[in-house]
């Protein structure tokens, strides 16, 4: 009876998946019939980026609709290595992270698209060059790009009758911070929330200082630690400790006015556009380019992209890279940008229809800060990024909660880094 | 099983069935018993049997879930004693243990002693020291955070109340994280142990009481020589629950200080975690949890030895 019902089962399971891999079987796209595409997603639901993109694909190519494979955020990465180990034939595969689309693209899972990452329009792509690979081969497009910025408080800048944090040096971000700094107890309010994520202090400081975080030479860090540390000494900062035991949202804390600046990545925005429609907060912000090392040219902070690839197996190659390209395109930025998601390209037209989202602050200081001079990747992707992350976080830790002095912290993650990664 | 169901009782009188119908009748019964068993030991052993098999063979191979496994024999093993890290998780269980076992037994068997009377209300009394064992793991954990948090944190307030000038900074701080969640976990598992040390209290005869009480037995005298011995089967079953509870603790440190700050509260279940899923070398995760097994069995085998050494005498 058992067997049965497995064999039940499995039998379902296979049902379900024939239409997936049968509809279309041998068809050409060439032959102009209507063409029904499947991309895999995550979390279509709580997405809605990938739904607006469908949209208006679909409205531009009207013979090719888009059957959505969703799939749980969270599980992402081991459903798509699974469904292209086994040899699945879903046409487009988003790729969610950096290391998910070199471990994909190294295995020869994903197709080549160098073509369109050539043309003259692709150059404009925010993060295009992170998906080279073997030299000068493309397999995926990007069609989002999240780079970080510096969030601020307007009420709170002109009460201190300071003016809008614009070309900070990191010095001067924590003379700022401290003189936003106002209240005692539960009506404190810091000039700047550090996240406690371990990329607030070390992807910016390797993005600005050229350093590479998996070459284990890691001396470039101290300065930003020390600023981070004086914020923290000075109280303009919520401390590292309390922010971790009681798994401070950076969210609530910009939210709530709990915080007069911010740095955090693009993805912010479109939270805070709902939320102030919803009205929950009523917070009056803006976004300034990230404070730079004394002495920079130039805006550099770090960020990081989202493509679409077409899976090498897919049914439907041609339409997958039809829409591949519009994700990447005008057309696919305007779609998005229009829900306040931070498109790969960045032109005149797409910012301008992206500063005329309701909510949005029309400044010139925030369109300054939405196309930095040079977005560098948070962390460079390799077989040892897993092990050098776990490193590197561990003894951030140490240093933000004091336990360990910044230059004993370093010196033990270069040595980590050799022994343990190699 | 299947004879135990077929066996004629004693006193049945009906003259055995024909050879041939009796020998359908047991095979059907066979299939019975079978198909009761079944669903279960399915489940067994497609999710237990052999994936402990599995993490067994991939023990001695390498293998990354992408390209098929590649036998390597004792590398794993031999990486094991000479990685740093690993070697640190293992220490921190060993400290996570030898802190959770005894306390929580302490305080199990305490506050079972102080229940086990005829009380206004014990009953209420009894509920609310179980009730930390039936809340989620992660609300505790969440909790007791706040409740740690250096600054914040009532505990660290009431200690400066009382007169301590620099409380320690609890799960910021590499000395104090680690003893800050054993006593979380011992506030949580307490009442659980409590109730098992309860039912090991009303088993033991009033009747020795009174006959050491008439003897003139102090207090003292009375709990070392009638519930203490009383009390052993249930104190070796607390023993054994806990030891192996403590070794594969993972939820509450992952959420109340995710092994940090730093290394400090790293235990090996959680590196076996972050080898596998986290960095994918999946044969080295599987000969961590086997190193795991091993010293768990151990222990457990240890504690058998005395228990039936103590037995015998």
């Amino acid at each position: 009876m058992i067997r049965r019902r497995m064999l039940a089962a499995v039998g379902l399971a296979m049902a379900t998946l024939l239409p997936l891999t049968a509809c279309g079987a041998g068809e050409d796209e060439a032959e102009g019939g209507p063409v029904e595409l499947t991309v895999a997603v995550w979390s279509l639901a709580s997405t809605p980026e990938f739904q607006t993109l469908f949209d208006a694909f679909h409205k531009a190519n009207p013979d090719i609709t888009i059957k959505p494979v969703d799939i749980l955020a969270a599980d992402y990465p081991t459903k798509v290595t699974t469904m292209l180990a086994g040899g699945d034939t879903t046409d487009v595969i988003t790729m969610k992270t950096l290391a998910d689309y070199v471990r994909f693209a190294g295995r020869g899972q994903l197709a080549d698209v160098t073509d369109l990452a050539t043309k003259p329009e692709s150059a404009k792509l925010a993060g295009l060059d992170q998906y080279k690979q073997d030299g000068d081969k493309y397999y995926a497009l990007p069609y989002r790009q999240d780079h970080w910025v510096l969030y601020y408080n307007k009420k709170m800048f002109d009460t201190a009758k300071l003016p809008y944090p614009e070309n900070l040096t990191w010095d001067q971000y924590v003379e700022a911070a401290k003189k936003l700094t106002s209240g005692t107890g539960d009506k404190k309010v810091y000039g700047a929330y550090q996240h406690v994520w371990r990329s607030v202090v070390q992807a910016i400081s390797a993005a600005q200082t050229g350093g590479d975080q998996l070459a284990g030479d890691y001396k470039f860090f101290a300065e930003q630690y020390r600023t981070a540390l004086a914020l923290q000494e000075a109280g303009a900062t919520l401390d590292y400790g309390t922010a971790v035991t009681q798994k401070t949202g950076y969210a609530s804390m910009f939210e709530s006015q709990k915080t007069a600046m911010l740095p955090m990545g693009t993805w912010f925005i479109a939270k805070l556009l709902s939320e102030k429609k919803k009205g929950t907060t009523d917070v009056d912000w803006g976004i300034a380019p990230m404070p730079q090392r004394t002495g920079a040219s130039g805006v550099t902070t770090f960020g990081a992209p989202t493509a679409f690839a077409v899976n090498k197996k897919a049914k439907h190659a041609a339409a997958a890279k039809k829409f591949v390209e519009f994700a990447a395109s005008v057309e696919g930025a305007k779609a998005i940008a229009g829900i306040g998601v931070v498109p790969a390209l960045k032109t005149d037209e797409v910012l301008q229809q992206y500063f005329a989202l309701q909510g949005m602050p029309t400044d010139e200081l925030s369109k300054k800060a939405f196309t930095p001079d040079k977005i560098n990747p948070e962390m460079p992707v390799s077989d040892k990024t897993a092990k050098v992350d776990t490193i590197l976080n561990e003894e951030h830790q140490l240093i933000m909660s004091k336990q360990k002095s910044i230059d004993d912290a370093i010196k033990e993650m270069e040595s980590r880094v050799k022994s343990e990664v190699g | 099983m299947a004879d135990l169901l077929t066996a004629p009782p004693a006193t049945a009188s009906a003259p055995p069935p024909p050879p041939r119908a009796r020998g359908a009748r047991r095979a059907r019964t066979t299939l019975i018993g079978w198909s009761f068993i079944l669903p279960n030991f399915l489940g067994f052993a497609l999710l237990t049997l052999v994936p402990v098999l599995g993490a067994l063979a991939l023990s001695f191979m390498e293998w990354d879930s992408y390209n098929p496994p590649e036998w390597v024999g004792l590398d794993n093993f031999e990486r094991f004693l000479n990685d740093e890290s690993t070697l640190i998780a293992l220490r921190n269980t060993a400290y996570y243990a030898l802190g959770h076992v005894p306390l929580t037994m302490l305080a199990a068997l305490g506050l079972a002693l102080l229940l086990n009377r005829r009380l206004r209300g014990v009953g209420f009394f009894r509920a609310a020291a179980f009730f930390p064992y039936v809340t989620s793991m992660v609300a505790v954990a969440i909790v007791w955070n706040m409740l740690f948090d250096p600054e914040f944190g009532p505990v660290n307030q009431f200690l400066q109340f009382i007169g301590v000038d620099s409380p320690p900074g609890w799960t910021t701080s590499v000395d104090w994280a680690m003893p800050a969640v054993i006593l979380t976990s011992v506030w949580r598992d307490m009442g659980y142990y409590m109730v098992l040390f309860l039912a090991g209290l009303q088993a033991i005869p009033t009747e020795y009481y009174e006959a050491a009480k008439v003897d003139g037995a102090t207090a003292w005298q009375r709990f070392r020589a009638v519930t203490l011995p009383g009390l052993r089967p249930v104190t070796f079953l607390v023993l054994i629950l806990l030891t192996v509870q403590s070794f594969k603790i993972f939820d509450l440190i992952v959420v109340m200080t995710d092994g940090g700050p730093g290394r400090a509260t790293l235990v090996l279940s959680q590196q076996i975690y972050r080898k596998g899923i986290w960095e994918g070398e999946f044969g080295y995760a599987s000969a961590i949890s086997v190193v795991l097994f091993l010293i768990v069995l151990v222990f457990t085998l240890i504690q058998f030895w005395f228990n039936n050494r103590r037995e015998r005498s």
